[in-house]
């Protein structure tokens, strides 16, 4: 077969074939042939050729993501971004040192935040050593700018990664196909737009490049590719928690090949320096700390390390000893060591110095586990099961292609193919358990298209294979199905003999021989094939940039409604509430709202928050979802005792915004009800039915809570259209079944154009407490007197009349 | 136009000097008295000569004047007020329900005298501040403690001083003194308002009804929830108190002297009411009990400002200025029982600060636990004003440079350091140095 691969190079690479074919590949594994054909370019065109391409898709890739700036403005976007850029703007405004150490008081009041120790900083650490370099080129330029622009940068970045990695992997060709393929496919432009300035941006580039390193330590078994796989994964290490991936990988990847018996000397070399450069890099990451030899998660590594130390032992005691003596002891050995690493690492773990997996490590596991244990997991949207739809949406034909990649690769295996091959099958998995993990399928995937659409020839052989099936199973079924009357009905018979007609070559004889290798293959074939395969890369390009431009292009906190004439309205309630807020409210004032809107608020708003996007703790989450599933006095308690100024809720009913507060409130029950079970039960929020409805029908304990009334508060007296009632909710379709209700701990403060965002006031405690019951009874009389205004006179009862020379009498 | 502006300044300038708010903290004498006819200013006048010689400018008026104001240009023009009209079914002139309330929500104090015949408007001012006044026509009966000279209907009755409120800011030497006459109303206030004071409650023998009606339901009050005295201290420290007898405060009363109408009981030559009508004026019209903050100070021991934000384990001074009214000037607060909490959700530190002299201090050591504490000083006491003090600071952890260096738990980790560094030179030394004899051998032949 390896004679096959080596003529199967694209077109584009040619005339390096018969070069190739005249020098055969001496004592090279087989693996570097590829790469060595790839390199004969005496010429240097093809080099130019290939930077040329590589320059256009770094082009392309970054065009495309600019959608956002051209349709809206340079901007953040969502949420994690906000804190991404302040944390950045910090450090650039300050020193790292100051980065490093920056206690955040405004973030989880009255907990506070250590931002250095709970950050990933290699992103604000890229984008801050960027715009140093630009400022002492004296280009100035707004760290906010370099921010919004860095994802789009690191895209092509990534682009030539996955490049040198696919090379390594097949080919020059292939490597082509996955740059180019890499930089428009929407799984990754998903989280690499403009403005979204968030840790994946880098981090897949990191990723690739790391791979890229490591195949080639593998390769060449040098100290120098492995210290340098250790380097880039430091950089992967500060830059996204997604490190723990590559953690896994690489171990598994020497696993495997020990177990297949691949081990070599270069692998040992490779992973040896690797794994220890790297962990001792990585515990340079304050917030990674002492992870790596106290968690479940990299047990996995230091376990293959300890086992690829005895394997190597063990080799060098077989030179020494005769085979026969030590066939025998081998596997006992290799039992023994692997049985006491485990062994090792369960006892570590139950003794409480290896902290046992962490819950959302679990869930990975097992699906269902986030659901029942850790609700705030599953509230997030990106951790949802992924659907097949989304398989689709975000790799298109490369979902259907990438198999195929993965079948070459097995065919043909070599060290760095079984990798790659790893690689898909568990970024498979895990993409299938939450939709973000889409994002570490995506550049596999893109690979392995590559491979397989790069090897045209094999494909034309499959398509081949598979019309010569289709034949062999109708020559079938018509045995079966015509056996008795085999002669009555020719005329099937012949229309089938000229349906093949077609392609001669194919033998139609039963016994299905291997089609013939490449020389003879149909030229019609070949050319229907390319053909198609390029009409579908053409709809591939086009469903890539309508993928970019409508469904990730949108910041989120600007939003873009279309009118009935087409015109576009933009709705931008977030930007005008959060910059009421930094106007309007006291310097130390403390907004109390989901923790969605946390990081927001921050950056946005510049003011106090008790909970965020960072969700580390969970008691202090369900502490204000307890207070905004209380009804107002229990809320106001809350809110006192967690000094609580401002109450921000974000309210979609009125034009029909879905993702508001009121449809992510199941939440916010569900999570108080975690921490606080006897307060809040989830079931008391549904109907008798076991329906959430905020309509009359909707449980009362909903009517009257916090979230609701703030949400709705006044809504009643607005009638946004003739057809519907007042009080329509035009987000669930209902009029609302409390209306009227007055606030007591609470005053409305600001409320945005659009009523998306709505600010509350939290009023002191009364002043006084009046006996209510008692002032109900008092009968207050109409005015007796007529005369209004200032000078009235007052009635007193039982007033003694004075009449001159009487002495005084009461009247009557 | 210079001309103009100068007029402009000038006014300007008279307006500061002219205009003034409630003047809070009994340095305020501006005192209004609302009354039901101009007599009682007459029958009353002991107790308002008592006022008057402790320097208040008392402005009498009936209720029903039509030029009734407490506010002119939006400023009010008195500090307190003293309503000795429970006859009144409404006010003249600006004065409402409402602005009366407004006037105690703004800090205004309020010395309210009722009686038997009550109307609506102080029963709806009570009311707002949490009082009940009984029936219109009840008054308290006591057939127990009714006073020698009772009329037959015990509703003049003899109050032991022992039944007054244990406070001496408020009721001065009146508990150890002589028996109060009071004939009126009964209150009822609900016990779980904190911000009420039952000032004196009634004996346990009495209740609350229409002496000349006959009793076919259950009284409105009776025994010790009957209250004769009560206060209301707002949370903005405004004082309020209600007193259901008018008489209470008479020059008869003042004067009178008290025997139980029992067998045996003991006379007294002069009534007690006096003393504690002072007392109660002084207290409700802030010359007693009220105290304020002059001033936090907080720092690292050793320093002098306080840091932008204090770091974990590190001992800090607090020092907090209370001062008293007393006599019209502030003089350092005399108490010993001032307590200081460090909080962040829950008090992680609580400790008494010691006095000296008015500057209450303590120094502590901050919890080794980082976060957004606060320094409360919440002195409750009653009496005397809500004392409250709320101080936010930051408590940040470590920086990377404040951890220790060397520590002796490290030193197995340098030693391995070192020796390896002191191997591979080993190790490299040999591996370039070295020649294998054979080889050596091998090479030479």
């Amino acid at each position: 077969m390896s004679n096959v691969t080596k003529r199967n190079v694209p077109s584009a690479t040619k005339p390096s074939t018969s070069a190739a074919a005249q020098k055969p590949a001496k004592q090279e594994p087989e693996s570097i042939v590829h790469s060595k054909n790839d390199a004969h370019d005496p010429t240097g065109v093809k080099t130019i050729l290939i930077v040329a391409c590589l320059g256009c898709i770094w082009l392309i890739g970054f065009a495309s993501r600019l959608f956002s700036v051209i349709r809206y403005e340079s901007i953040i976007h969502e949420f994690d971004p906000w804190f991404n850029y302040r944390a950045t703007y910090h450090m650039v405004t300050t020193s790292f040192y100051e980065f490093l150490n920056w206690f955040d008081e405004r973030a989880w009041y009255p907990l506070g935040r250590i931002v250095g120790g709970t950050v990933y900083p290699g992103l604000m650490i890229t984008s801050g050593g960027i715009h140093w370099l630009l400022s002492n080129m004296n280009i100035t330029i707004h760290i906010r700018e370099i921010c919004v622009f860095l994802a789009p940068f690191f895209s092509g970045l990534t682009a030539i990664s996955t490049y040198l990695l696919t090379k390594e992997l097949w080919s020059q060709g292939a490597g082509l196909f996955a740059a180019a393929f890499i930089g428009i496919v929407p799984g990754y432009i998903s989280r690499s737009v403009a403005g979204s300035y968030d840790n994946e941006g880098i981090a897949i580039f990191a990723l690739m490049f790391t791979y890229y390193l490591w195949i080639k330590s593998v390769k060449t078994g040098r100290v120098f590719w492995a210290i340098l796989t250790a380097l880039s994964y430091f950089y992967m290490v500060s830059a996204w928690g997604g490190y723990v991936f590559i953690i896994n990988l690489i171990p598994l990847h020497v696993f495997v090949l020990m177990i297949i018996g691949r081990y070599s000397d270069r692998i040992y070399v490779a992973y040896s320096v690797f794994y220890i450069i790297g962990t001792i890099l990585s515990m340079q990451i304050p917030f990674v700390g002492f992870q790596p030899i106290r968690t479940s998660e990299h047990m996995a590594a230091a376990g293959t390390f300890a086992l690829i130390q005895a394997y190597a032992f063990l080799n060098y005691l077989k030179s020494k000893l005769s085979a026969k003596e030590f066939r025998s002891f081998f596997i006992f050995a290799v039992t023994l060591a692997a049985g006491v690493v485990f062994a090792g690492v369960v006892a570590l773990t139950y003794f409480g110095y290896i902290a046992p997996w962490s819950g959302r490590f679990y869930s990975l596991w097992d699906t269902g586990y986030a659901k029942i244990h850790i609700p705030i997991i599953t509230s997030v949207s990106e951790h949802q099961p992924t659907t097949w739809t989304s398989f689709f949406f975000d790799l298109h034909i490369l979902a259907c292609i990438f198999p195929a990649g993965v079948w070459f690769c097995i065919k043909e295996l070599n060290d760095e193919r079984v990798f790659i091959v790893l690689y898909a099958v568990f970024a498979s998995y895990f993409a299938g358990v939450m939709v973000r993990l889409i994002l570490t399928l995506t550049p596999v995937v893109c690979i392995l298209s590559a491979i397989a659409l790069s090897n045209l020839n094999l494909v034309v052989q499959i398509i081949e294979i598979f019309c010569h099936e289709i034949n062999i199973f109708f020559r079938t079924l018509e045995y079966y199905l015509f056996d008795e009357n085999i002669g009555q009905d020719k005329s099937v018979d012949k229309e089938l003999k000229d349906k093949s007609q077609y392609d001669e070559k194919v033998p139609r004889s039963f016994p299905l021989s291997k089609p013939q290798q490449d020389k003879n293959l149909n030229p019609n074939l070949k050319t229907f094939v390319v053909i198609a395969l390029a009409v579908l890369l053409v709809l591939f390009a086009a469903h890539c940039t309508w993928v970019t431009s409508n469904a990730y292009s949108s910041p989120s906190i600007v939003l873009a409604t279309y009118s009935e004439s087409g015109q576009r309205q933009i709705i931008d309630d977030f930007r005008e509430a959060y910059y009421w807020l930094r106007k309007n409210t006291q310097d130390d004032a403390r907004i109390m709202s989901w923790w969605d809107y946390g990081y927001q608020i921050a950056g946005m708003g510049n003011r106090t928050t008790l909970v965020d996007n960072n969700t580390w703790n969970n008691s202090h989450i369900a502490l204000v979802g307890k207070a905004m599933s209380s009804n107002e006095s229990e809320a106001y308690k809350i809110m006192r005792e967690l000094d609580v100024d401002y109450v921000l809720v974000i309210f979609g009913g009125l034009i029909g915004y879905s993702g508001d507060d009121i449809n992510k409130f199941l939440w916010m029950v569900r999570i108080a009800e975690g921490e606080h079970p006897k307060d809040i039960r989830e079931s008391d929020y549904f109907t008798e039915q076991g329906e959430f409805r905020v309509d009359a029908g909707g449980s009362k304990t909903l009517l009257n809570c916090l979230m609701y009334k703030l949400s709705y508060y006044r809504f009643g007296e607005i009638q946004v259209d003739y057809r519907t009632p007042p009080g329509f909710d035009r987000t669930r379709n209902v009029e609302i079944g409390n209306k009227n209700f007055k606030l007591e701990h609470l005053e409305e403060a600001f409320t945005s154009e659009h009523w998306i965002v709505r600010i509350f006031r939290v009023k002191e405690p009364s002043n006084r407490t009046p006996n209510k019951d008692l002032l109900r009874k008092i009968k207050r009389n109409k005015s007796v007197h007529s005369k209004k205004g200032k000078k009235r006179q007052g009635v007193i009862k039982n007033k003694p009349v004075v009449v001159k020379g009487k002495s005084a009498t009461i009247k009557k | 136009m210079r001309k103009l502006f100068f007029l402009l300044s000038t006014l300007v300038l008279i307006q500061a000097i002219f205009s003034k708010g409630i003047v809070p903290n009994g340095q305020g004498k501006r005192l209004l008295v609302l009354l039901d006819t101009y007599s009682i200013r007459e029958t009353h006048s002991t107790f308002f000569k008592s006022l008057r010689d402790r320097g208040f400018q008392i402005t009498f008026k009936t209720a029903d004047e039509p030029d009734l104001a407490l506010t002119k240009y939006s400023e009010y023009i008195f500090d307190h007020l003293a309503l000795f009209c429970p006859n009144v079914a409404e006010f003249g002139g600006n004065i409402t329900t409402k602005s009366v309330v407004d006037f105690i929500d703004d800090g205004g104090n309020v010395l309210v005298a009722a009686s038997s015949q009550l109307a609506e408007p102080i029963r709806e001012i009570a009311g707002e501040c949490g009082i009940e006044f009984s029936d219109e026509g009840t008054s308290v009966i006591d057939r127990f403690n009714s006073d020698v000279n009772d009329d037959g209907q015990n509703t003049l009755i003899v109050s032991e001083a022992q039944n007054l409120i244990n406070n001496n800011l408020i009721v001065g030497n009146a508990k150890s003194g002589a028996p109060l006459l009071y004939r009126g109303i009964a209150m009822t206030a609900d016990p779980e308002n904190p911000l009420l004071l039952e000032i004196l409650t009634a004996s346990s023998y009495s209740y609350s009804y229409n002496p000349s009606e006959k009793i076919s339901e259950y009284p409105h009050s009776v025994g010790k929830g009957t209250l004769l005295i009560s206060a209301l201290q707002a949370r903005n420290n405004a004082r309020v108190v209600f007193v259901g007898s008018l008489d209470f405060f008479s020059n008869d009363f003042f004067e009178s002297a008290v025997q139980r109408a029992a067998v045996n009981s003991k006379r007294f030559d002069k009534s007690g009411n006096q003393d504690l009508a002072v007392s109660l004026s002084q207290w409700v019209f802030k010359e007693k009990g009220v105290i304020r903050v002059g001033g936090i100070d907080h720092h690292k021991v050793g320093e002098k400002r306080p840091p932008v934000a204090y770091t974990i384990k590190e001992d800090i001074v607090y020092s907090i200025k209370i001062e008293e009214m007393v006599n019209g000037k502030w003089v350092p607060f005399q108490a010993k029982d001032v307590q200081l909490e460090f909080v962040r959700l829950d008090p992680f530190v609580r400790t008494t600060l010691t006095n000296s002299n008015g500057n209450f201090n303590v120094k502590f050591k901050i919890p080794d636990v980082y976060g957004i504490f606060k320094f409360v000083v919440d002195y409750n006491r009653i009496g005397y004003t809500h004392l409250f003090s709320s101080t936010q600071v930051s408590v940040r952890p470590l920086e990377h440079t404040q951890y220790e260096r060397f520590i002796p738990a490290a030193f197995p980790y340098y030693a391995s350091a070192f020796s390896m560094m002191a191997a591979v030179f080993l190790f490299t030394f040999i591996q370039l140095y070295h020649v294998d004899e054979e080889k050596q051998n091998i090479e030479q032949m």
